[in-house]
């Protein structure tokens, strides 16, 4: 027969359910690691200040004067490129940083897209880095004799990988 | 609870809720660790120097006019842009300029710039 005893047993088994249901939760939510690598900041970073330095890189000294980065492109000057650049995103207030880059000058050659390697990665690359793409448009006047782009007015896109080893 | 000895029920309260109040701890120490992730993810996808670097090239392009018109430059360095946005930043990339008009007592000419990625849109038209 049912009767009215044993109630408050009852209404504290429901509450222990819940409580040990809700402490299992917690637990295992606060268990999962997230590494910094996941959340992108460092990635963010490093894209902002690769497009800082190309955007310095094409800055002229003075006004009306070839800036440093079309100048290497003109010359197809890979060393000096790859010095001034490492130069400016590796200077910090104390010591120096760590990054690496490899960088490429895609071209049009009629209706060819074709990337030509300014400056080859270093020995620190083995693909698994997790590089940036850092990208600045380069318009090179008319100058005959130019390898390997070709002699007529045009523009070019300078790609800059980027990573920290 | 019936026929139990009551005693140091508020012990046993104060533990329970100190307890409780150490996993809520742990639980916002363990997600102040996303702080910045969506931003980060946000700054990422956000073509914010594409966009730029479009502007400038297409600001040098207005600028070398009369220069590339006279060699006959023009339709290579538009398609320069346009092809290599295409192949090589996955962007739809159209821009050109119009007659110079009489803007505020100088002579500007209206630039449009259209730039698609499939995630962001950009539409754009300047007097320069």
């Amino acid at each position: 027969m049912v009767n009215d005893r044993g109630q408050l047993y009852t209404m504290e088994g429901v509450a222990a359910g819940i409580i040990m249901l809700l402490t299992a939760y917690i637990v295992i939510s606060t268990t999962s690691i997230y590494t910094p690598g996941d959340t992108h900041i460092p990635d963010m970073q490093l894209e902002q200040l690769g497009s800082d330095v190309l955007a310095m890189m094409d800055t002229p000294d003075t006004y009306g004067t070839e800036s440093a980065l079309k100048r290497f492109v003109n010359t197809n000057d890979g060393t000096g490129f790859n010095s001034m650049f490492l130069g400016y995103c590796n200077m910090m207030t104390n010591g120096a940083d760590d990054l690496h880059m490899s960088a490429s000058v895609t071209y049009r050659d009629g209706d060819a897209i074709i990337e030509h390697q300014l400056v080859a990665p270093d020995g620190s690359w083995t693909g698994r880095e997790s590089a940036v793409r850092v990208t600045r448009w380069v318009q090179l006047d008319r100058q005959p004799g130019r390898d390997p782009y070709g002699a007529r007015a045009q523009a070019v896109l300078v790609e800059v990988l980027l990573w920290r080893a | 609870m019936a026929c139990m000895n009551e005693d140091g029920q508020w012990i046993v309260l104060m533990g329970l809720l100190v307890a409780v109040g150490l996993f809520f701890l742990a639980l916002i120490i363990n997600q102040s660790a996303l702080v910045g992730q969506t931003t980060a993810e946000g700054v990422l996808e956000f073509p914010k120097n594409d966009i730029r670097d479009l502007r400038t090239a297409v600001f040098d392009y207005v600028d070398n006019y009369g220069a590339l018109q006279t060699h006959g430059d023009l339709e290579g360095v538009k398609d320069d842009i346009t092809m290599i946005s295409l192949e090589r930043k996955n962007a739809v990339v159209h821009f050109g300029n119009g007659t110079p008009q009489d803007v505020s007592g100088r002579q500007l000419s209206p630039v449009t710039i259209h730039y698609n990625n499939g995630v962001t849109e950009y539409d754009e038209t300047v007097y320069y």
